[in-house]
Order: structure tokens, then sequence, then C-alpha cells
């Protein structure tokens, strides 16, 4: 379960002060999904950084899984992470010197997951992105469609609680697009793993147990507490 | 978290960055290289100079008033090449009328060509051969006396009695007023030996300690004699070497310095172009010491890998050299330190071959911290943001 309690945070910038996100509060059960859709410039990642710990908000409070993460030293925030979290954003997740199949191990390792387990998952998860062929091969000699699927393979490799996805598909034709969120919610799904995914494609809405919609920093679905 | 991972991470990194990887082991290997060069130079100049000064005539070791008792033999210890045995006799040298007061010093002329090089600065003439009853003199004792070599002159070391008469054998001048005023060698039969005391000149093997040997001196003779080594002799070239020592110390630390300014540039770029990696990492929760641990294993593991073509380069171009020389004879002629000669052998020693690699090594980690706590410092959103 996430939750997130009147979570505020601004910017001083060259405009003067931005308010990215005010008052949020929003509430998704383990193991479901939620889609956050705004228009750019409406708060989404700033957002999503603030519930996986990415960013520190100004006030409120983000609970994940019982954890008040705000709350824990960085050091403290860090191993929540690893443990329990997993990124995707927008293009360029992956860490550009290791190969795709060390990209998948990394947080297997970060979690000192045994040797012989973490080679089965990662062919495991090779296998599931259809990505089987190309577990030696570097980042930069993928397509974006691919580069996503091993970006969402390495984000759900350690089985975490949360995945995070900050405008997964905004790099990739709305086909390719649709693929990939579909293959986030299955997977999801199986492995029980609470999504919430930032887009402003429909298509993606649909596919979404709920969603909400974020004007200006504010929250203005259902979802609203 | 295993540190062995944070390691070969490290090393996946550099390996698969390879031309900045690259350009940074050349620039440290360079920097190292051409320093170990340096030093081994600056160490063969001192050597160069030390070999000049003592080889000229005073050993590595002097000893003074040896009374017969202590034999030639008895000063061949570990480390000794030679000793050579002079005995001194005052007396006056005269010649169709001029007269010259001199200290005529017997030698062994065949170990005096072992070991010593006043020989090799004859002007006229040749050197003392054995069992001939010659004289070798200084250029100012053959003005004074009006002689060429061939002449017959006489030494007379008690006035009472008859004149010695000895040929000239050859005229050498060293340019050093210790050695070329007032006085004369002959061979030791030549003149009826009349002192029972003598002197020795030590000649040690490289890389002997003098110190240690004259220790061992000191303890077996101290009530009969004086032993003294050339930096108790000449502290006018001890205090000469140990300012080069200094000197090549502070321009190490000044080039490495200016160097390290450059090497520190392309270590930060090096680092925060990986700025974004740094990122991803840490929003996957990689704490900020297991950055810190790999950032430094990459810097570290560069230099140990362009240390160790460094000091291999360093120790090649020395080798050449040590077996060549480099003459620097135009450079020394008239420096009385470079009396023999002028060839200088550059050689390793611990100070030249380690000296540059620890700044190298020293330099580059003070350089690799401040990009390092930037990287730490910045937050994942600011710099997902900012790429
Ligand atoms: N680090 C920052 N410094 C200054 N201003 C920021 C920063 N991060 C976000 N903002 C501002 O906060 C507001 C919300 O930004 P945010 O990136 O959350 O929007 P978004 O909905 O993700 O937009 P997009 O769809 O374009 O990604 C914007 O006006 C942005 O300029
Ligand atoms: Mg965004």
């Amino acid at each position: 379960m996430i939750r997130t309690r009147n979570l505020s945070k601004s910017y001083s910038t060259g405009r003067g002060k931005v308010q990215a996100i005010s008052d949020v509060s929003l509430f998704v059960d383990t193991g479901m999904t939620l889609t956050v859709m705004g228009k750019s410039g409406s708060g989404k990642t700033t957002l999503l950084n603030c519930i996986g710990g990415i960013e520190r908000p100004d006030t409120g409070s983000v609970e994940c899984f019982g954890v008040d993460i705000h709350a824990l030293s960085n050091r403290d925030l860090s191993l929540f992470q690893r443990r329990n979290a997993g990124f995707v954003f927008q293009a360029g997740n992956l860490l550009s010197y290791l190969t795709v199949s060390e990209n998948i191990a990394f947080p297997l390792v970060l979690n000192a997951i045994p040797n012989k387990e973490k080679d089965r998952r990662v062919l495991e998860l090779l296998e599931k992105i259809e990505l089987s062929d190309a577990a030696r091969a570097m980042p930069n000699e993928l397509s974006g469609g691919e580069a996503q699927r091993v970006a969402f393979a390495r984000a759900i490799a350690h089985c975490p609680k949360m995945l995070l996805a900050d405008e997964p598909t905004a790099s990739l034709d709305t086909e390719t697009g649709k693929n990939l969120v579909g293959l986030m919610f299955a997977l999801g799904k199986e492995e029980k793993c609470t999504i919430i995914i930032s887009t402003h494609d429909q298509e993606i809405i649909k596919l979404s147990y709920k969603s909400l919609d974020i004007r200006d920093g504010k929250v203005k679905g259902p979802e609203n507490e | 978290m295993p540190f062995t991972f944070w390691i070969k991470t490290a090393g996946l990194f550099l390996v698969r960055s390879r031309r900045s990887t690259t350009v940074l082991i050349l620039m440290v290997f360079s920097a190292v290289a051409t320093l170990i060069f340096l030093a081994s130079l600056a160490i063969g100049i001192n050597d160069a100079m030390i070999r000049n000064s003592v080889s000229l005539f005073s050993g590595h070791i002097s000893g003074f008033n040896l009374p017969s008792t202590i034999s030639r033999k008895s000063l061949f210890t570990d480390g000794v090449s030679n000793v050579l045995m002079r005995i001194p006799t005052q007396g006056i040298l005269s010649h169709s009328g001029n007269l010259a007061m001199v200290t005529l010093i017997a030698v062994d002329p065949v170990e005096e060509k072992k070991s010593s090089a006043i020989w090799k600065k004859i002007l006229q003439g040749r050197y003392l051969e054995p069992g001939k009853k010659e004289i070798f003199l200084s250029k100012p004792v053959a003005e004074q006396l009006n002689i060429e070599p061939g002449d017959n002159i006489g030494f007379s070391p008690d006035p009472d009695l008859p004149p010695v008469e000895l040929a000239v054998a050859g005229i050498y001048n060293t340019g050093m007023y210790q050695l070329d005023r007032g006085i004369a060698f002959c061979q030791i039969s030549a003149v009826p030996a009349k002192a029972a005391e003598w002197n020795a000149a030590i000649f040690l093997n490289d890389g002997a300690d003098k110190d240690l040997i004259l220790a061992g001196y000191h303890k077996a003779y101290l009530k009969d004699s004086l032993f003294k080594t050339w930096s108790d002799l000449m502290p006018d070239l001890k205090q000469l070497i140990d300012l080069n020592y200094i000197s090549m110390s502070i321009v190490m630390v000044l080039v490495f310095g200016v160097v390290s300014l450059g090497i520190a540039c392309a270590f930060s770029i090096f680092i925060l172009k990986n700025l974004r990696e740094y990122g991803i990492m840490k929003a996957m929760g990689v704490t900020p010491s297991e950055t810190l641990l790999l950032i430094f294993s990459e810097v570290i593991l560069l230099n140990l890998a362009a240390l160790f073509i460094g000091i291999i380069g360093g120790i090649a171009a020395v080798s050449v050299f040590q077996r060549t020389g480099i003459d620097l004879s135009a450079y020394t002629s008239h420096n009385q330190y470079f009396i023999v000669s002028g060839v200088v052998f550059p050689r390793l020693t611990t100070y030249s071959v380690w000296l540059a690699p620890c700044l190298a090594l020293v330099f580059s980690i003070f350089s690799a911290i401040w990009p390092a706590v930037l990287v730490i410092r910045k937050n994942t959103s600011q710099i997902l943001r900012s790429i």
C-alpha cells in the first residue's frame, strides 16, 4: 500500500517560485496499478520522484508499505529503495557500461542474491521481455523499445513491492508503447507489484486499474482522498 | 555489499570507456615515466660528482697516518673494492739550481691505475711504471723547477743525506689546489722509506654503505688512526648533493602540482561524464559510500595501470642510458666535481622509482575528491533532469 498525505514540493527557479505539486494525497492498494496523467509541466515527475524517494518533498509524507520513507536517513532510504523500489524513466535508463544482462543483474547483486539464483532470474526475465538473444549486448546497441523493456526487467528483477514508471513510453511509438505497458501490467500482476505509471497517453490509461489527473500540481481525479 | 563487486564494476567502467581511459592512462604514464627518468638522472649526476671527486685521488674513505701494524690487506672488508697505499715523505726537489718543497707520495702505480684517476690528467709524458726510479709531478711544481719529462731531478728528504736521483716520467694538472700544489708521486721502492706511517685511499663497490664500513674501521682501529669519508673531507660536495636532492624533490612536487591540475581536470571530466550512471545507480538504492567506493576504485585502478606502465617505461628509459651514459662534458669541463669525466649514468633508486608514482597516486586521489563529492551531493532528480 502506498499513501501520500498533503505532499507539496516547490522549486525556486528563474521564473520565481514554482509549485510543482501541492497538497497531493493519494492511495494505492498493494498489487494495484495507478496511472497519473497530466500535461507537460503538471508535476507528474515530481510526484513520482517524491513517492519513490528520489526527491524529498517540502511538506507532507509518503508511506510505502508501512514505512514513512521521508523520515528515513539518506542511507536508510537508499537501502529501502534497493529492496523495495524499481524505477523506469522516460529514456536512458540503462547503465551504459554494462551489458543487458549485467544491467538486469545489478539490483540482484545489490540485494545480495546468490549467483545461481541471480543468473536464473536474469535468464527468466530476458525470456519474458523476449530479448534472450541480447543478453550480452551493450545498451547503445538496442532500439528505444528494447532498451525500455530491459529497463523494466531491471526495475522488477529483485521483485520490488513498487514499480514507478515516469512516462516510460514517451520516447516510443504508440504501438510499441502500448505493448510495453501491457507487459508491465501483466508481469506486475504476476509479481504482485504495486505500479504507478505517469503518462499522457489515453490508450495506456484504459489498461490501468485506476487513474488520476494532475493539473498544475493539484490532483483532480476521484482518488484524491 | 561485496567489495569485489564494486571493484569489478569499476574495472568494467574503465575497460568499456576505452578512449577516455586510454587518454588518462597515457597522461599519467608519461608524467610518471618522465619524472622517474629525471629523478634517476639527478641521482646519476650526484653519482658522477661523487665518482669524479673520490676517484681522482682520495677514495670514498681516507685513512691518515696509519701505523705499519695496520696492513693494507686488513682494510679489505665487505664492500671494499681496493685499498691504495700511499707513503708521504716531506722533502726538497732540486734541478739545476731550482728548488721546490714537496710532499713526495710513494704509490703502487699498478694499483693506482686500477682505482684512482690522477694519471688520466697527464699533460706531458706518461704515468709511473713499476720498478723505475721516476717521479710524476704537477704542472706548477714542474714550472717552478723548469723541467720536462725525461729530465733527472734530485729529491732530498733530509738535508744531511745526498739527494736521490729520479727521472721525470710525466707532468699532470688537475686544476685542484690540494692536488696541484706541493705534491709529487713516485713508486714505492724509488725512495728509501723513512716514515713508519702510511695513508690509505679506500675505494668501495657501487652501492656499498660507506658509513657502515667506516664504523667497522672505527671499531677495529679507533685508537691508532683516523679514517674519514668523502662527505667529511668534502663538505661542499656533500652539501651540493643534498641540495640536488632537495631541489629535485621540490621540482618533482611542483611539476606534479602543475601536471596534476591537468590531470585533475581530466579526472573531473572523466567522473562527471558518468554523472548519469551514478544518478541511475542512486535511484536503484546505491548508497553514497558505495558510490564513493566505485569512483575511487575507478581512479585507483586506472592509476595502478598507468603507474605500472609508467614505472616500466621509466625503468626502460633509465636502463638504456644507464648502459650508454649521457655525455655532459660540454657543460662540466670547468667544474671541479666533474674533473675526470662528464658522462652521467642515470641510476634507479628507491627514491627515483617511487617518488613519482606515489606523487601521482596522491595527486590523482586528491583530484578525484571534488568531483566525487559533487556526484554524491547532487540528487538523482537533478541529475536525471539535467541530461
Ligand atoms: N529541479 C527543478 N528545478 C526547478 N524547477 C523544477 C524542477 N523540477 C521541476 N520543476 C518545475 O516543476 C514543474 C513540474 O515539473 P515536472 O517535471 O514534475 O512536470 P511533468 O508533469 O513531469 O512534466 P513533463 O510531462 O514535461 O515531464 C515544472 O514547472 C518544472 O519547471
Ligand atoms: Mg516528467
